[in-house]
């Protein structure tokens, strides 16, 4: 009975670390004031590089590395086009999506058809480097050790970069420009802030980051390709709804992960628990999976409602999102 | 200190943005070119037999243009309303949810109409999809316009709860849903009957729905809202500066119901054209357009006439790619996806290069 329980915090944390590498990377691109919409398409693209060539070196650092390149390429693109082009986010974010998983399943799809076929995680040294192991002691606690203390190392690579991002902005000076130019470029532009450095940096760095979360995906769910069925399979837009959720706070980010991953969780869960617990949890079943598929994004629209509504709460919504920042507009 | 300096070009040539766009689809074709090289491919063969979209040679050909036409009639009309939102710099991303809701609503009428005459269903089903999906635009732009809510995360939202709901009632056997066949074991979506079913001009064995002279006409009728009516002129006003708008004692708010209305209510009659021609509906009904409608609008630079030929472009891009898949069952519909991203790319590259001059920076100060 209590395996239950425990599987179901495990699986939390298990299926739902994407998110939190998506939400951290696009919190920091929005720090920036640049709302990129391309999460998903970014995330395909940087699992499906940083996978094939890491399983072809055989090591999951090569595998991390190559995959925070290509989706930082895909952030270069990004800022490329809208810090120094100018051209319009939503369209440019929206377009990168497209592009990206078309490119993930266009390349799937090649090398499925290839000789080789499609390259396999299993015996291979990435396999084994990617495991979950258990820390030792912390593991031990009873109830909840198992579930939190017993993953791969990319899952706690997510929460170091979700902390360290949160020192970051809160007690860095970069941090602290970084956010003001998310608030106001011409302020901190006049103050002699780089903006167009900045942007970029933060940009292709927040890209890479949710790179490395679509390779976690793609090694979870055992380096397997599906020709119909995409790794990221709308992981980066439930992202872009968790940064709002956790009201662009790395911090609350990794709260607002294990929120979402529970529903999530539960979709999959359900029949489970309402099996373990007939009494308290059986009426779990009559609930159609596809509300839990639904309910992060119900909860987003509420929670976008609600705080537009009220006037009080600060929220940490950077002002200028969205907009370019053109000097000569000044 | 930077030499070079960015200065926006004071004069808009048309025919330098045209010249500057052409070589831009070039090049994204010549990279679409060097990928299927790489596969080992004949790009000049290949290509041959996507922009003709398996017309040549082929006894049914007339098969080819209805196939054409109804990738066309729902992405011109989506890219059309999308236009005008976007117009007003109102950011209706939801062409995808507002469409299903449409398609949906359209459904329940098609489904419920046996006996009816043919004229009055798919009359009844538009009505009803354009008022659906309209009153969901209208609740956006209120809350837009009163609260200040996001309307590009809102309707981002509406969008994914939207595709839950129909993949729901497609994957739900009960007794109330009249969306599935009964003769099936598995949860799959049914036909309409006949009196729901698009009718057409009989043109020799090819038949011109009159779903597609319902978008032809509706194009006709944008172009000349936007163009020769005050409600066309507020638009654009509220679009370049909302401040503007108010000191000429427009009453901004209302503008944006109602141009959010408009906008969503075209994509429900998209999605009820949609159904209706198809005879059924499915989790797929929408192919994308609330998204790939986002594109054709953006690369038209909102013009209505360059909507027209933009839509129809890319939709022999992507029946193109189906045509082609026979004979190269390798490259699939993913490609035509790959191939929009670059010209996306680089269209925004050319649409910059035809809007800014690089010059040194002694020049700048003296211009």
């Amino acid at each position: 009975m209590l395996e239950v329980i425990t599987l179901f915090l495990f699986n939390i944390i298990v299926y739902n670390i994407p998110l939190l590498y998506g939400t951290t990377g696009e919190i920091m691109i929005e720090k920036s004031g640049s709302l990129n919409l391309g999460v998903e398409g970014t995330m395909a693209i940087g699992a499906v590089a940083g996978y094939l060539v890491g399983i072809k070196a055989d090591s999951l650092l090569v595998a991390v590395l190559v995959s925070f390149i290509a989706s930082g390429l895909v952030g270069l693109l990004f800022s490329f086009l809208t810090v120094t082009l100018q051209a319009n986010q939503n369209v440019t974010g929206l377009t990168i999506t497209t592009f990206g998983v078309a490119f993930y399943y266009f390349i799937g799809n090649a090398l499925a058809n290839s000789e080789g076929g499609w390259p396999r995680l299993n015996d291979t040294k990435l396999a084994a480097q990617s495991q979950a192991f258990a820390i030792p002691g912390l593991s031990k606690i009873p109830f909840i050790g198992e579930a939190l203390f017993s993953h791969g190392i990319l899952v706690y690579l997510g929460v170091i970069i979700a902390v360290l991002m949160w020192l970051y902005f809160n007690k860095t000076v970069p941090g602290l420009k970084l956010r003001a130019i998310g608030e106001n470029p011409a302020a901190a532009d006049s103050l002699g802030v780089n903006v167009t450095f900045y942007k970029y940096a933060h940009i292709i760095a927040g890209s890479g980051i949710m790179g490395i979360g679509g390779l976690y995906m793609g090694l979870n769910m055992g380096g397997t390709f599906e020709g119909s069925n995409c790794w990221i399979n709308g992981y980066g837009w439930i992202s872009i709804a968790l940064v709002i959720f956790a009201n662009w706070s790395p911090a609350k980010a990794l709260l607002g992960t294990l929120v979402f991953g529970f529903f999530n969780t539960l979709r999959v869960q359900n029949a489970a628990l309402a099996y373990a617990f007939p009494n308290a949890l059986g009426w779990l079943t009559k609930i159609p999976s596809h509300f839990f598929s639904a309910l992060p994004f119900i909860i987003t629209l509420i929670v976008l409602i609600a705080s537009s509504l009220s006037s009080k709460k600060k929220s940490g919504e950077p002002q200028a999102i969205g907009r370019n920042y053109y000097r000569e507009d000044r | 200190m930077k030499k070079y300096h960015l200065v926006r070009r004071a004069d808009a040539k048309l025919s330098r943005t045209l010249i500057f766009y052409a070589v831009g689809i070039l090049v994204s074709l010549t990279i679409g070119a060097i990928i299927l090289s790489v596969l080992g491919i004949n790009p000049f063969d290949y290509y041959g037999k996507m922009f003709t979209i398996g017309l040549v040679g082929n006894r049914y050909g007339y098969k080819s243009i209805e196939g054409l036409l109804k990738i066309f009639v729902p992405l011109l009309i989506t890219s059309l309303a999308l236009s005008l939102s976007f117009k007003m710099r109102f950011w209706n991303i939801g062409g995808e949810g507002e469409f299903l809701i449409g398609a949906i609503t359209a459904s329940i009428i098609a489904f419920n109409s046996s006996g009816m005459p043919n004229f009055v269903t798919v009359l009844l089903m538009c009505l009803a999809a354009m008022i659906s999906s309209g009153i969901i635009g209208i609740a956006i732009a209120a809350l837009k316009v009163r609260f200040n809510t996001n309307e590009t995360l809102m309707t981002l939202m509406i969008n994914y709860i939207m595709l839950y709901v129909i993949r729901y009632i497609g994957e739900t056997k009960a007794d109330w849903n009249f969306f599935l066949r009964e003769d099936s074991e598995r949860p799959k979506f049914g036909t309409f009957p006949d009196s729901a079913v698009m009718a057409g001009i009989p043109m020799g064995q090819f038949k011109l729905l009159w779903s597609v002279i319902i978008a032809l006409l509706l194009t006709v009728i944008v172009y000349v809202y936007l163009k020769y009516t005050k409600q066309g002129y507020e638009i654009s006003v509220v679009g370049d500066s909302s401040a503007t708008a108010k000191y000429a004692g427009m009453s901004v708010g209302k503008i944006v119901l109602r141009t959010m209305f408009i906008s969503s209510a075209m994509i429900g009659l998209a999605a009820a054209l949609t159904v209706s021609a198809s005879g059924t509906i499915s989790d797929t009904v929408t192919n994308n357009v609330g998204w790939t409608g986002i594109i054709v609008a953006w690369l038209s630079k909102l013009s209505v006439p360059a909507v027209f030929v933009t839509s129809i472009l890319i939709s022999i891009l992507q029946y193109g790619c189906q045509a082609a898949a026979t004979q190269y069952p390798a490259i699939d519909s993913n490609y035509a996806d790959l191939l929009q991203g670059l010209i996306l790319f680089s269209v925004l590259v050319a649409d910059f290069a035809a809007n800014f001059k690089i010059v040194k920076k002694e020049e700048a100060k003296n211009a």
